[in-house]
């Protein structure tokens, strides 16, 4: 600690923090209007862009000013707050592309979901700052399990599955930055697997049904929704925990018992969560799923939205084409490419130079976050800049990830350079909250 | 929590560092993407948005010597109309009345054509395969209509037909392995048309020219959005021939008028062992090879590919009694004027062999005019087989001419240091046989030429080259030029070479090879009748000619497939060359006239009874084309 504390001067405002975020911003308009330059609606994407960015720095403003603290003492109310959107959302909101997750004012449209994953980031934090030292307690765990899962519910209702692929891995680095034991760390990691491998794995079947014929893998594919079968299943998940647990004792390896229920029902909560998530995922996002397991299978589809977004940037070279005049997004090779997909115009326009620049401004991001959370002076506002510094880890790995072929198309913006009010005002607001954290650090005068 | 003292673990140090590793390994595949990738991805990224209207560059024509085109390329329109340009109904409208007429089609159905292209927004072929006149028509409608482009293709045509196919060969699609094997450094597409055979394989590269286009910028769904550039075809080289047109022609239509229209006919400069005609009967079209849309497909058209007059083999016969002859007088002792008694017959001993006719008293000259079997057989039996086959070797029998042409045959030596080296015997028969070309011994009619060739120039071996020259089109440069190579010289004394040339003076004046005797010329020839016990048996002609007092300038060979006498079948053909190459008119009556004198003059019955049949023909069809 005193390794930053010496380094530290008085000063209201992380500006390396604030420069990297309003350079991202900058560029991201630049490349939003490159972008859409050609298509017919451009005006209005524009327009609304150039609206968002001054609200987004009205909310990053208005974060900083802000007291942090004012979260960890009424977290209730922010959870409150948080439900009534998500609530909200799914009496009042609009359908858009197959999610109910729109708000639609006369003059603007907002996606709660976008302001709760930073709103959950804080309550979050508040819950766990006040667990002291039942930190590695496993009640810890599931009290924020129990704390989560309604809002992560409702966001499945929606279903708006992007929000939770950012939210849920924030959430993990917030609970291993506040000191979580990470053997139950380990254990919500396993569960998050085994739901993701018997999604991904029902998912390759429900694509290729002539897989169907091997004995093994239809009654693999029946434990989906067929309710004798999981019932098969769960008995022969408690008979292998059993079967464990006596096999342990017989070696003379005593753990205690525990351990094998927890493990067990581990298995069994993961197994039900992917027959959650298989019934609620859409056709689209099947597909995202097929093009990641075998690209080749589907030139057309998903995997040709990233091989189109590679030529793109391998097009671009190391100094670009030139901003207004990357063929590829401007004839739409590139699919959503002023959203998911900015970072392939930017590759494509700005060259090596532009990828390795937003590259840098994100790890500048980080860097800032991470150095603030040192300084803070309480810990509500480490556990803040932990969780938001697990956010913007995910935005970064998930959407260079996809472009370079490491993830599958999730149909996750890039905080800052992607064109989406809600998504830009809340980033924007999380970083006024790192910096309100700053700019109430130990000073040493 | 108030502020005051405050622990936070080390964790997200750790995290941070993990960042920066996984900032460091993006950076790494970004810079394999962007940078190493580079030219591929821009490759592709290019591939995405340009779309092409090709036009087919000319390939390069073939010329005769004297200047005629044999190949050549003919060109036709498309005409597209991109809605990258004005699309208002109105103008489309306006646009469909005034093309309707020219483009042979309804206002309506044009209109549809136009709405369809608005609609799709891609380019739409409105008419494809215009001919000149009609383009010439639109090219002035489409100043006032933006938007129209006309698209000119290049189609081959050869317009003599079957003129020199053989040597000229022809196009065809791409098959089998041709596509991936394709040369990459010319612009081909998938439905090039290549050569297939014969000058165009040959010279494919220097033929091809670099295809143009109008080069479009297209978006994801194919809509065309701008004219990215409107590139110009270069043709390819042109190719010159040393052939001679009119040679060509003659040998060609005597080939194929001759009694079984199978065989070959070759002209040699024997100056410069240029060739002057190169004819093979059977003869194809190259032509119907070249398919556009609206044409026949020709794949399954039957042609002989078949060049005999490099490929076949057969034998010399009585025009070999030259080398015999040749042989006899090298050895020394000859006297020319020594007469042979022919009763029909030569006694062998063990054998008893024939001549075709009976000749009575010969001396050397005449036995050459009558082509007396039975003086060859006694001045044969005097030189000895194994001088006769070191003349043979002298004018390379048994060895290609090596004209630069595929699959050319060697032919076969015969003699009895061939035959001891395959161990086996050598008789006074086949010493015989040998003297009257039969037997083992094989030549090509293109062998022929040369051979001809060689007596017409005193002992030169030519090495026969038909190609001239190749002249880009593009900087006038000629890129190749033929040459003109001796691979060999025949030694011989020349009071040696001045008997055989009065002898076959005499042949021609006054015997078998009457036929080709014209008057302004000095013509040397020799007859050949190829015995063939599967059927007919076949007709040599070889000759020589120049005008008086100059060194011969035309050596000829023509070869007749079961044209039943050389004299016969092969003689008009030769002559017919020789006149064109001359430049000697016909005359009104000729043809009646030298059927007649042949009947009369002609002593080779097998050769009487085909100008029997001729003369019958030509009684009963006075149309015909019967020589």
């Amino acid at each position: 600690m005193t390794k930053y504390k010496s380094r530290l001067h008085k000063g209201m405002m992380d500006w390396l923090l604030f420069g990297a975020m309003a350079g991202l911003a900058f560029l991201g308009a630049l490349c939003i209007m490159s972008a859409v330059n050609s298509v017919s609606l451009s005006n209005a994407v524009v327009r609304t862009h150039l609206i968002a960015l001054p609200l987004g720095f009205t909310a990053f403003f208005a974060a900083w000013s802000f007291n942090y603290q004012i979260f960890d003492e009424q977290w209730k109310p922010l959870y409150g707050v948080i439900l009534a959107l998500l609530v909200g959302v799914l009496l009042f909101g609009t359908y858009q592309r197959g999610s109910k997750s729109w708000f639609v004012f006369p003059f603007f449209s907002m996606q709660p979901a976008e302001i709760c994953r930073v709103l959950t980031i804080l309550a979050a934090a508040a819950f766990l700052d006040r667990q002291g030292h039942h930190i590695r307690d496993m009640r810890t765990l599931v009290l924020l399990g129990a704390l989560v899962l309604p809002v992560f519910g409702l966001i499945m209702l929606q279903p708006d599955f992007s929000s939770i692929v950012i939210t849920f891995p924030a959430l993990l680095v917030l609970l291993y930055c506040a000191g979580v034991n990470v053997f139950y760390l380990a254990l919500v990691f396993a569960f998050a697997a085994v739901a993701g491998f018997f999604t991904v794995a029902w998912t390759y079947l429900y694509l290729h049904p002539e897989l169907l014929d091997y004995k093994l893998l239809d009654v693999f594919f029946k434990l989906s929704d067929h309710i004798l079968y999981m019932g098969g299943f769960v008995l022969l998940v408690a008979v292998a925990g059993y079967a464990a647990w006596w096999l342990f004792k017989q070696l003379r390896i005593f753990l205690p018992s525990f351990y094998f229920v927890l493990a067990t029902l581990v298995v069994l909560a993961g197994f039900f969560a992917g027959v959650f998530v298989d019934h609620q995922m859409k056709p689209y996002q099947r597909k995202r799923v097929e093009a990641f397991l075998a690209p080749q299978s589907d030139p057309q589809g998903a995997s040709y939205n990233v091989l189109q977004a590679q030529i793109a940037m391998g097009s671009g070279g190391v100094l670009g084409k030139g901003l207004f005049s990357g063929t590829q997004s401007r004839l739409g090779f590139v699919p959503e490419k002023h959203t998911d997909f900015i970072l392939a115009v930017v590759g494509e326009e700005l060259g090596l130079w532009g990828t390795l620049l937003v590259l840098g401004l994100y790890l500048v991001i980080l860097w800032r976050i991470a150095v603030v959370a040192y300084t803070a002076s309480d810990r509500y506002g480490y556990l803040v800049c932990s969780g938001i510094f697990g956010m913007f880890l995910t935005y970064m790995l998930i959407n260079f990830g996809m472009l370079i072929g490491l993830f599958p198309v999730a149909g996750i913006p890039l905080p800052f350079i992607s064109y989406g009010g809600s998504n830009l005002v809340s980033s924007m607001l999380a970083l006024g909250v790192v910096q309100s954290v700053y700019a109430r650090r130990i000073t040493s005068g | 929590m108030s502020a005051g003292k405050v622990t936070f673990n080390g964790r997200l140090r750790v995290l941070l560092a993990l960042a920066g590793i996984a900032g460091a390994v993006i950076a790494l595949r970004l810079a394999d993407i962007q940078l190493l990738r580079h030219d591929r991805y821009l490759q592709l990224a290019e591939r995405n948005r340009t779309q092409v209207l090709y036009q087919t560059a000319p390939r390069g024509r073939i010329f005769t010597a004297d200047g005629k085109a044999v190949a050549s390329n003919a060109p036709v329109f498309d005409l597209y109309y991109l809605s990258a340009g004005p699309k208002g109904e109105d103008y489309l409208h306006r646009l469909a009345g005034d093309f309707a007429s020219h483009l042979g089609m309804t206002r309506e159905a044009v209109l549809d054509k136009l709405q369809q292209g608005v609609k799709s927004g891609k380019a739409v072929a409105l008419a494809e395969n215009l001919s000149p006149k009609t383009a010439m028509a639109l090219k002035e409608l489409q100043l006032y209509y933006p938007g129209l482009y006309l698209i000119e293709e290049n189609k081959r045509i050869y317009p003599y037909g079957i003129f020199a196919s053989h040597l000229i060969g022809y196009l065809g699609s791409m098959e089998g392995d041709e596509w991936k094997n394709r040369d990459l450094s010319l612009d081909y597409r998938l439905d090039a048309k290549i050569g297939k055979n014969g000058l165009e394989k040959k010279f494919e590269k220097e033929l091809k020219g670099s295809d143009g286009g109008v080069f479009l910028e297209v978006d994801y769904r194919g809509r065309v959005r701008s004219v990215i550039e409107d590139r110009r075809w270069r043709p390819g080289s042109d190719i010159y021939l040393t052939l001679n047109f009119d040679v060509q022609r003659a040998a060609e239509e005597g080939l194929k008028n001759s009694i079984t229209g199978r065989g070959a006919a070759v002209a040699l400069d024997p100056r410069t062992g240029a060739v002057l005609a190169l004819a093979t009967a059977p003869a194809f079209d190259p032509g119907m090879f070249v398919p556009y849309s609206d044409g026949p497909q020709p794949s399954s058209k039957r042609i002989s590919e078949y060049n005999l007059a490099t490929q076949g083999v057969y034998p010399p016969a009585s025009t070999f009694k030259v080398i015999t002859a040749i042989a006899a007088i090298e050895q020394g002792g000859f006297n020319p004027e020594k007469e042979v008694y022919c009763p029909g017959y030569y006694d062998a001993g063990s054998r008893v062999f024939k001549c075709w006719s009976v000749h009575k008293h010969d001396n050397f000259f005449d036995g050459m005019a009558d082509s007396c079997d039975v003086y060859f057989y006694t001045l044969a039996a005097q030189t000895g087989s194994a001088a006769i086959e070191k003349t043979q070797r002298m004018f390379q029998f048994g060895q290609p001419t090596g004209i630069d042409l595929p699959g050319e045959k060697a032919g076969n030596l015969y003699g009895p240091t061939k035959r001891a080296r395959n161990r086996s015997y050598w008789f006074i028969g086949d010493t015989l046989n040998l003297s009257i070309g039969q037997g083992e011994l094989l030549v090509t009619p293109i062998k022929m030429a040369q051979f001809a060739a060689a007596l017409a120039s005193r002992g030169k071996i030519w090495r026969p080259y038909y190609l001239d020259r190749v002249v880009s089109n593009q900087t006038g440069k000629v890129l190749q030029q033929g040459k003109s190579e001796v691979l060999g010289t025949v030694d011989i004394k020349p009071s040696t070479w001045d008997l055989i040339y009065k002898a076959l003076k005499h042949t021609v004046d006054d015997g078998t090879a009457r036929r080709v005797k014209i008057s302004g010329l000095d013509v040397y020839g020799k007859t050949g009748t190829a015995q063939n016990p599967h059927g007919d048996d076949h007709g040599w002609f070889m000759a020589f000619a120049g005008r008086p007092g100059e060194e011969p300038s035309l050596a000829v060979a023509v070869f007749v497939e079961y044209g039943k006498g050389g004299a016969g079948a092969a003689g008009p053909i030769a002559r017919e060359m020789i006149k064109a190459y001359f430049g000697i008119e016909d005359k009104p009556s000729r043809r009646a006239r030298s059927l007649r004198q042949s009947v009369l003059e002609n002593a080779d019955p097998a050769a009487l009874v085909s100008d029997m049949q001729k003369i019958q023909a030509a009684l009963q069809q006075p149309d015909g084309e019967h020589i």
